[in-house]
Order: C-alpha cells, then sequence, then structure tokens
C-alpha cells in the first residue's frame, strides 16, 4: 500500500533529523534509546498492522487503532505535564535573570532631607 | 517616638499609579525605609513611587506578584541595619496601625514570623464571598491547619532577619502565599497570627483576587516542581 511507504519514509525522515540535531548534546540517553524503539515499533506497526491488532486482543482492546489511540493519550498527558514543569522552571530562571537587573538599576529616594529616612541610602 | 530605621517595608507594585503615591507617602510618616518594587507596570506607578519618596526596584518585565515580593526582599535584606521585613499591599487595604502592633510583638516575643489574619473577632467587613474562598484554602491546606494559622492569603506580613535571609519564593504568581506557609513548615519558623483591620475600599475590591484564582493557586502549588 502507498500509505505503508509514505508512513516509512516518513519516520525514518525523523529519526535522522533527530539523531543529526540531538545527537551532539547531552540529552539523556535513554530518552534516545526510548525514542529509537518507538521509531522501531512504529515501523514495524505500519508494515503488519495486524500484529498491533493482536497485542491489542491480548489486552483486551478491541482493535489495534484503538490501542494506538489510548497510548497516544497516555503518551500526550505525560509530554503536556512535562512541558508545563519545564516551563515553570524556565520561568523561574527567567525571573531570577529579571530580578538581577532589576536589583542592579534600583533607584534609591533623591528626596534628600525630606522625610525621616532620608540619610540612608 | 520610635525609630523604625531598621524596618523595611516590601511593597510590591503592579498598574497601582492611582493610589502608590499616597500609600507611601502615608505609610513614610512612620517608616523612612520602603521599597516598592514596580513589577513592569504599564502605568505611572514609577512615578508615584518616586514621588512618595520609596526605594524603587523596577522589574524590567511583568513577573507576578510572588516574584515582585522576593525582589524586594532581597533588595531590602542587603541594606545596611536592616533587621524587619514588612510585606506590605500597594492598594492601601493594609493599615500602618496593625504593622506596628506586629512588630511590637516581634520585638518582644521569641518569634520569626508574624503573619496577619482577618478572622479573629467580628468578619462582617469581609465580603461574603472573599469569606468563602479562603476559609476553603485554609480548610483544605492540611499543613496551615497544623501551623495554627488562619488566613494564609493576608498579605501583610511581618519577619525578621533570619526569615528575610531564608526566603526564597519560586512561584511567581499568586501561589507564594502557601509556598511562604510551606517554609514556615520546612524551616521552623516560630510562627503566630495577629488581628489585623484589612480596609476593603471599592479601588482594592475592584483589583482582588478573584475565585478564578484560587484555581490557579491551587494547580500551582501542587504542581510546584522540587528541584529548587
Amino acid at each position: 500500500m502507498l500509505i505503508q511507504y509514505i508512513l516509512v519514509l516518513f519516520t525514518i525522515a525523523v529519526l535522522l533529523l533527530f539523531l543529526r540535531k540531538r545527537g551532539t548534546t547531552k540529552s539523556a540517553a535513554s530518552v534516545k534509546l526510548a525514542f529509537m524503539l518507538f521509531v522501531v515499533f512504529g515501523i514495524y506497526a505500519v508494515l503488519r498492522p495486524g500484529d498491533v491488532t493482536v497485542v491489542a486482543g491480548w489486552l483486551g482492546v478491541g482493535r489495534g487503532t484503538d490501542l494506538l489511540l489510548y497510548a497516544l493519550v497516555v503518551v500526550f498527558t505525560f509530554t503536556t505535564l512535562n512541558a508545563y514543569l519545564r516551563f515553570k522552571e524556565l520561568e523561574l530562571r527567567y525571573a531570577r535573570l529579571a530580578r538581577a537587573i532589576a536589583l542592579r538599576q534600583a533607584e534609591p529616594p533623591v528626596s534628600a532631607g525630606q522625610g525621616p529616612g532620608a540619610e540612608r541610602s | 517616638m520610635t525609630d523604625w530605621s531598621e524596618v523595611w517595608l516590601v511593597v510590591p507594585v503592579y498598574n497601582e499609579g492611582q493610589v502608590i503615591e499616597d500609600v507611601v507617602r502615608h505609610a513614610r510618616q512612620t517608616f523612612p525605609n520602603i521599597v516598592c518594587v514596580d513589577d513592569g507596570s504599564r502605568d505611572n506607578s514609577a512615578d508615584g513611587i518616586r514621588a512618595g519618596g520609596a526605594h524603587l526596584v523596577q522589574h524590567p518585565v511583568n513577573l507576578g506578584q510572588g516574584a515582585a515580593i522576593q525582589t524586594g526582599i532581597e533588595y531590602a535584606r542587603r541594606q545596611p541595619g536592616a533587621e524587619y521585613f514588612v510585606t506590605f499591599d500597594a492598594d492601601g487595604q493594609h493599615r500602618v496601625e496593625d504593622v506596628l502592633s506586629m512588630l511590637e510583638r516581634l520585638r518582644s516575643e521569641p518569634l520569626d514570623i508574624i503573619v496577619g489574619t482577618r478572622f479573629h473577632g467580628d468578619t462582617a467587613h469581609i465580603p461574603w464571598i472573599k469569606r468563602v474562598v479562603l476559609k476553603t484554602v485554609v480548610m483544605l491546606s492540611r499543613r496551615t491547619r497544623k501551623l495554627g494559622l488562619t488566613d494564609a492569603h493576608n498579605g501583610l506580613r511581618v519577619f525578621n532577619r533570619t526569615v528575610a535571609e531564608q526566603m526564597n519564593i519560586t512561584l511567581n504568581g499568586m501561589g507564594h502565599a502557601s509556598e511562604i506557609v510551606e517554609m514556615i513548615d520546612h524551616r521552623k519558623w516560630r510562627v503566630a497570627e495577629e488581628p489585623v483591620t484589612i480596609l476593603y475600599t471599592e479601588y482594592s475590591m475592584a483589583k482582588g483576587q478573584s475565585l478564578i484564582n484560587g484555581v490557579n493557586i491551587l494547580f500551582d502549588t501542587m504542581l510546584k516542581s522540587k528541584a529548587h
């Protein structure tokens, strides 16, 4: 089927892109391994969709497509949460950076001799 | 008259141009040292702060109230002679008299931090919806009850140098109140409550925290990553 060729080519392209872009960074090796396994599974599932249905049958899910959908929901939830936490952490770093700038440019009051605390700065 | 030069008021300011100058002026009649953290306001808050005679620290971008309080504390604690710190709202709903009685207590009793509470005696002046929200927040937090706090989301707090040195607010937004309660618990700060009166003016009511914000606070607190 044509769709099989398209999906396999696309998956291989994604894998190559991932390995080339991220290969140099120190991103966790386990993530890379998991991703490779995922890609291999993806290609296998495309070529032999019947087998996924068999696995789905073992797990008590009707069709292979349903199994993929459920797995996708779980992965998506995990990814969303992970992104949220990362975003929060980034926000904190950003706040600390902004704070450092703010403290550097602090302005003590100029009204010397006016208020009770004018002799301090 | 007592000398309050070792006291620093920390005031987070976000778009309070209408009132901030008066609030600062009024507080400065008693407290010489005030630092206002302008949290990226889009109005003339910064001019009001300058005119009122407070120290001005400006966030280059808007970060949230928690971040502004942390910035103010970091500024105040590096000032020579700073011993006592007060978090004070910019919208004029806190009373200087309450701060004074809290300071007296902090000086004379073995305490590290005193938090204001609205829930002492007659609470009729608190709008009922606020009462329900605040009570619910307290009810949901086991930690707050354990520490015997009745109003953890009160913005009026007075604390000593120990607390100021250890203060590390990581929730930029409104979740910082729960975070401070958590710090009180973890770092074993000696805490007490002091009844205070909140002046619910029309201005402060219009700006106050909404019910929706309570949801944000709960969410942020639950998902706070432990990585810091």
